[in-house]
């Protein structure tokens, strides 16, 4: 095949030779609009491994891998999550959970509402790469989101990274039918990054994702809290607690599971250790002295309730009515 | 005939609805009466009882909407409790938009090429046999 010639020669030229450079200037056409729609991919800058503190190389053992069948990437990503975990749960309990036959697929939603009910708590990282790797360090396998088609065309992939190699630059994925597959950080960036690089780790309550911060960790144990109830939950918040004691939200919710699961002495502490972490947090004064109250210590009640009803804000007239009933 | 009876009818199942889904939406707060934790986390506090009432409703929306989409109405219920509130709103408000992962490719013949390009060029993952 020639390339274009230069355009002064052109009229020149006999007609079915133009008619081939008019059909190549399409393609390169075509190829150059192809480029835009998808964005100029490249493989993913990271640090040295030493700067991200993992090691060059992982891949997890003991990760079963479950051959997706048709459209059912979802339901077999989750059962090799928590079969991983130690839950044993088959594709098919989990597809009338999470499989939703009018879109021939799973949404995110109901992925993580799923995780619930088979008692793990999600979170969803804060899609960074470098937090994926961070994960796989710790050993905790990764449900991801990836568009393997282009935005136009999308086609929505669930799969679970279970390694990767940076020297090789590969993430090693169970994904679709094959297990252990090895995809170039290039191309698994490109796809993951059209889910807006949506990515989970499921874990028992009382275990922490390595990669999360505070709040993002306090919102998703606080969601599992609301599916599943305190008395699952409390494990989770004592952990919370324990990995970041300056952290009052953590206290206050280690206070209402506690209460929760009938241990009123041990919720007036966890109350205690959020006011004293945050003294503005006039929530965390108000359960302190509601539980108080509700221990018989009046006096001590009636100081924190007023601290609370000092503090301005959406409780403070719950404070002031708690001080009238007392 | 038929309209008088639908007329005097719905008002009396909306009701029902909205107070059989009642015990769902109230049970995780403690009897005690202490704040809970995610209404704590729940910034604006101010229209929080406004918010618990469209909760509720978006609640029962998700669940008709996942009936329509084919689920098995036996199963709804448990599946849209274990969704927390901001998950419910994105769902009630944007199913369709939803990305459902699904690893079927819902496109013409005609694309099969510019896929085929960009699977070469390393950007997409669509034919196992480029890589």
């Amino acid at each position: 095949m020639s390339f274009p010639l230069p355009a002064k020669r052109r009229g020149r030229r006999p007609a079915p030779r133009s008619r081939l450079n008019a059909r190549l200037a399409g393609v390169v056409l075509l190829v150059l609009g192809v480029l835009g729609l998808a964005g100029c991919a490249s493989a993913p800058r990271l640090a040295s491994p030493e700067a991200m503190g993992v090691p060059p190389r992982v891949q997890l053992e003991g990760i079963p891998f479950h051959a997706q069948r048709d459209y059912q990437c979802g339901p077999a990503s989750l059962a090799m999550v928590l079969n991983a975990g130690g839950v044993d749960a088959t594709v098919d309990e989990l597809i009338p959970q999470v499989f939703l036959p009018g879109r021939d697929g799973s949404v995110q939603p109901e992925m993580l509402a799923t995780l619930r009910r088979q008692g793990r708590v999600p979170f969803v990282l804060d899609g960074r790469i470098e937090s994926l790797l961070e994960e796989l360090a710790a050993g905790h396998p990764v449900v991801v989101m990836q568009n393997l088609s282009l935005p136009a065309w999308p086609m929505w992939h669930y799969a679970v990274a279970i390694g990767y190699d940076l020297n090789a630059e590969e993430m090693i994925v169970h994904s679709g039918m094959e297990a252990a597959r090895r995809e170039s950080f290039k191309r698994f960036d490109a796809t993951w990054a059209r889910s807006e690089r949506w990515a989970v780790v499921a874990l028992p309550p009382g275990e922490l994702p390595a990669s999360t911060g505070p709040v993002r960790s306090l919102q998703a144990i606080a969601d599992f809290e609301q599916a599943n109830g305190s008395l699952a939950a409390l494990p989770a918040w004592e952990a919370l607690t324990r990995r970041w004691p300056e952290a009052a939200m953590g206290w206050f919710a280690l206070g209402n599971a506690r209460h929760g699961g009938d241990d009123p002495r041990g919720a007036a502490e966890a109350f205690r250790r959020a006011t004293e972490a945050a003294p503005s947090l006039a929530v965390a004064w108000l359960n302190l002295g509601l539980t108080l109250a509700g221990l018989g210590a009046p006096e001590r009640a009636r100081d924190a309730l007023e601290r609370a009803a000092a503090l301005p804000g959406p409780w403070q007239s719950h404070a002031e009515e708690a001080l009238g009933r007392l | 005939m038929m309209k008088t009876v639908a007329r005097a009818l719905s008002p009396l199942l909306i009701l029902c609805l909205v107070l059989g889904s009642l015990p769902v939406a109230a049970a995780p707060s403690p009897a005690s009466g202490l704040i809970t934790t995610q209404e704590a986390l729940s910034q604006d506090q101010v229209s929080a009882d406004r918010e618990r009432i469209n909760e509720i409703l978006a609640r029962q929306d998700v669940q008709d909407q996942l009936v329509a989409q084919g689920v098995d109405p036996a199963e709804v219920e448990a599946r849209v409790a274990a969704l927390s509130d901001a998950e419910v709103r994105q769902m009630a408000d944007q199913l369709e938009q939803l990305p459902a992962g699904a690893s079927v490719v819902g496109a013409l013949f005609a694309v099969f090429v510019i896929l085929l390009v960009t699977d070469i060029l390393g950007l997409t993952n669509v034919f196992p046999f480029t890589r």
